[in-house]
């Protein structure tokens, strides 16, 4: 009874269940990984100084090109499928599309991270979606290179929405001065 | 380090016999694990995601007149031709290279048109600065000077249409 333990030397744990969970997770990560969809248009953003974070949720975004063309984008899928309720449907209806038809773009509408918008249709655009969702942000991302004349014109859309605060999306200048 | 070990590997004692089955066979996976763990460490400390930046404009409301002295107001008008034209009330808008000189795309306000826009704001603490851009710039000139403002800590700037009254003043600019 008295005897004294033997020191454990050359301790051994079975490792292999940890190591297989470990992999296990790794892999299942490394699979479900979706990266961001490539974008619709190449927006070469403008640099600033300003280092606020752009919110992810809520934010209603227009899209500037470097040729001047308009693209929108709302964060939520809620606030998209009220959109397409309001605005597309009744265009895909005049246009005589049938209702499993409508559906199936109601589907894709809800995916699409930002879509083209005529020069003249962005009012109502902006307008709706502001009605959709109340807490929408509003944010411009324009390209550097796009006219100021176009730009001008977001700004004027907002604010006949009367949204007076809004944000222009930058990339980080790397430069002290 | 890196070693194998089999439980029932008696080699010397039974040499010249046939070799036994390796049952139960054992590999040392310690170092694996280490690396990989510290991999996986490493990565997600280092991971940042991909977050753009952007600089808040507040707009006054179209409603709601706010009234300045004309000589608290500095207007700087940019047109499409690379110059700011700046003026102080009702003078005479003087002309100044909007970017200093520089190569590339790399592009910042010129050292000229920042000490005016110093002066003016610090020698009046009243002043604002009407900025109004032509229809014929670009987006960039925009940013670059709202973030100059920004950068200068100048909170009271507001943007305005450039009309055609903007375009008759400019052109008899100094």
């Amino acid at each position: 009874m008295a005897r004294i333990k033997a020191k454990r030397v050359g301790f051994r744990l079975d490792m292999t269940p940890m190591v297989d969970v470990a992999f296990l997770l790794l892999t299942f990560f490394m699979l479900t990984t979706k990266f961001r969809p490539p974008e619709t248009v190449q927006i070469d953003l403008p640099s600033s100084h300003s280092e606020q974070k752009l919110p992810e949720s809520d934010v209603l975004t227009v899209t500037v090109s470097g040729d001047n063309t308009f693209f929108m984008g709302v964060s939520s899928q809620q606030s998209r499928e009220k959109l397409f309720n309001s605005v597309v449907r009744p265009k895909l209806k005049a246009a005589g599309l049938a209702p499993a038809a409508q559906e199936d773009s109601l589907r894709n509408f809800r995916l699409t991270e930002s879509f083209s918008v005529g020069r003249e249709e962005l009012d109502r655009f902006v307008v709706m979606s502001r009605f959709a969702d109340q807490k929408l942000r509003p944010v411009i991302r324009a390209d550097a290179d796009a006219d100021y004349e176009a730009v001008s014109h977001v700004i004027d859309v907002y604010k006949k929405a009367n949204l007076l605060t809004f944000n222009l999306v930058t990339v980080l200048e790397r430069e002290v001065r | 380090m890196g070693m194998v070990d089999s439980p029932n590997g008696n080699h010397q004692a039974r040499k010249g016999r046939r070799q036994s089955k390796r049952l139960g066979f054992h590999l040392d996976m310690t170092p694996m694990v280490d690396v990989a763990f510290l991999l996986l460490t490493f990565f997600m400390l280092t991971t940042t995601f991909a977050k753009s930046n952007t600089m808040e404009i507040n707009m006054p409301p179209e409603t709601g007149e706010v009234r300045i002295a004309e000589q608290n107001v500095m207007t700087v008008r940019i047109a499409g031709d690379g110059m700011a034209y700046c003026s102080l009330g009702e003078e005479v808008p003087r002309r100044i290279s909007l970017y200093g000189p520089s190569d590339s795309r790399k592009k910042s306000l010129s050292a000229e048109l920042r000490s005016l826009l110093r002066k003016q704001t610090s020698a009046n603490r009243k002043m604002v600065i009407v900025v109004k851009i032509s229809d014929k710039a670009k987006y960039r000139n925009l940013v670059d000077l709202i973030d100059e403002l920004n950068l200068m800590k100048i909170d009271r700037f507001s943007l305005d249409d450039y009309t055609d009254q903007d375009e008759a003043a400019i052109k008899n600019a100094v």
